[in-house]
């Protein structure tokens, strides 16, 4: 479910890098919330694809929900619509707690997330 | 110094004084420049004796990045384009010599004036408002938008018939062709086709008109940078670019840019274009802008995963497409 690079490898390349310091602060912190959170931080998200498109790994489950949007399966107002919205959030949300808390808050989603 | 950096930077200099007519090149130095995710700069500072040029001198050398971005004008196209502007009267650099001998420098490169000014946009925004510099970003980008320069940019692609349609097209392509879905990505593709305006007449459009691709002097407008994304074009695409929050730099509130709210910029643009700005279209576009800049944030990424050009700053950009994310389903969540 996450954009790559994964935490643990930004840690790496600054390490080898030793690039700007904020730079640098930015891969750890990234990399920490990652630890932090786990796979459980996209749990109710897989947990509601796997209900719609059967026990999938992500990359699966992603390309069937693409797929699914692109055939204008959510076009129409109503519960399917407000489901793909819910799950399109709640792992937008959840990329954002690990990659940029800051900017959840910007946009008023403030979750008390600290770096 | 390194020994094949000292020979580039004497290759360079004879080559400003083989195109100058220079009898000599002095007290010559050069420095990288800061900013720039796809090209480097490099500011040159130096003395000619005799020739077109005499006198100290200051340039900046624009070339191409380590790895490529895989989009946008090359060099010399970019040379060509930026020269009718200069000549046109827009605020840009003055470009001098384009250079297509790569055993000069290892890539294509061009050499303009230096225009003195602040560009890097968190340093702007943090200024705090400027709605006269808003104000005169719309004015000149409305007198970009109106130039008749069609007959003699027949070395751009040709202007689309219908420019969101073209675009759409094209980031399509540019997502199919990553390994990994993306549903928001799709999502945001789905609701611009279905949300499609008519299409208005193309103009040329500077493709990244944003805050961090102009310089400022004394709080005023000194130049416009960056024209490798420049094409034909919807005139909404350039004043969305330009309002998406993605070029804010955290001052999210100040729409336009992070500087200024967008009245200031949309009263400067009509100002000179004699229209008013239909709210629905920026609109539009500003989700197209959050979907480019989503591509473009992933292609970012595979220039270090893939390409294998290391750089924090770049893999640190394959982290933000849930920024654009993010965006999408804030504009569009109300109106599939």
């Amino acid at each position: 479910m996450r954009d790559l690079p994964r935490g643990d490898e930004l840690v790496v390349l600054a390490r080898e890098l030793s690039g700007a310091a904020a730079l640098v602060e930015r891969c750890r912190a990234i990399a920490a919330r990652e630890q932090c959170f786990g796979e459980a931080g996209f749990a109710p998200a897989r947990a509601a694809l796997r209900a719609r498109y059967g026990e999938h790994e992500d990359r699966a489950l992603l390309a069937r929900l693409s797929a699914e949007i692109g055939r204008g399966a959510f076009d129409a107002a109503g519960e399917a619509r407000d489901w793909a919205l819910r799950v399109l959030l709640a792992i937008t949300r959840q990329k954002l707690r690990e990659s940029n808390p800051e900017f959840l808050a910007a946009n008023g989603l403030d979750e008390g997330i600290h770096s | 110094m390194p020994r094949d950096s000292l020979a580039q930077e004497t290759r360079l200099f004879r080559f400003i004084e083989n195109e100058t007519g220079a009898a000599t090149v002095s007290n010559a130095g050069m420095t990288a420049l800061p900013g720039g995710a796809v090209l480097r700069h490099f500011l040159l500072a130096f003395e000619l004796t005799g020739g077109r040029f005499p006198g100290p001198q200051r340039w900046v050398l624009r070339t191409d990045g380590i790895t490529k971005l895989g989009i946008g004008l090359p060099r010399a196209r970019e040379f060509a384009l930026q020269r009718l502007l200069f000549r046109a009267g827009l605020k840009v650099a003055e470009p001098l010599f384009m250079c297509c001998d790569e055993s000069n420098f290892g890539a294509p490169f061009f050499l303009m004036r230096f225009l003195p000014g602040e560009a890097d946009g968190a340093t702007l925004v943090a200024r705090g408002p400027n709605e006269p510099l808003a104000a005169s970003l719309g004015q000149e980008l409305a007198k970009l938008h109106a130039l008749d320069l069609a007959r003699a940019l027949h070395f751009l692609p040709a202007p689309p018939a219908d420019a969101a349609a073209a675009r759409i097209a094209e980031l399509e392509q540019h997502l199919a062709a990553d390994s990994d879905p993306h549903p928001v990505a799709a999502w945001a593709l789905h609701w611009l086709k279905r949300n499609k305006p008519a299409p208005l007449r193309p103009v040329l459009a500077h493709g990244d008109f944003r805050t961090g691709n102009y310089l400022v002097e004394d709080g005023a407008l000194s130049g416009v940078l960056d024209w490798d994304f420049a094409g034909w074009s919807d005139p909404y695409e350039d004043i969305a670019w330009f309002c998406a929050k993605s070029w804010r730099f955290g001052a999210i509130a100040r729409e336009a840019g992070g500087i200024a709210p967008r009245e200031a910029f949309y009263r400067g643009y009509a100002d000179v274009a004699g229209m008013r700005i239909d709210p629905a279209r920026v609109h539009y576009w500003e989700v197209m802008a959050a979907l480019r800049w989503l591509i473009i944030a992933l292609k970012q990424r595979d220039r270090n995963l893939k390409q294998g050009e290391r750089s924090l700053d770049l893999a640190l950009t394959g982290r933000r497409p849930a920024e654009c994310e993010l965006e999408i389903l804030l504009l569009t969540a109300g109106a599939f």
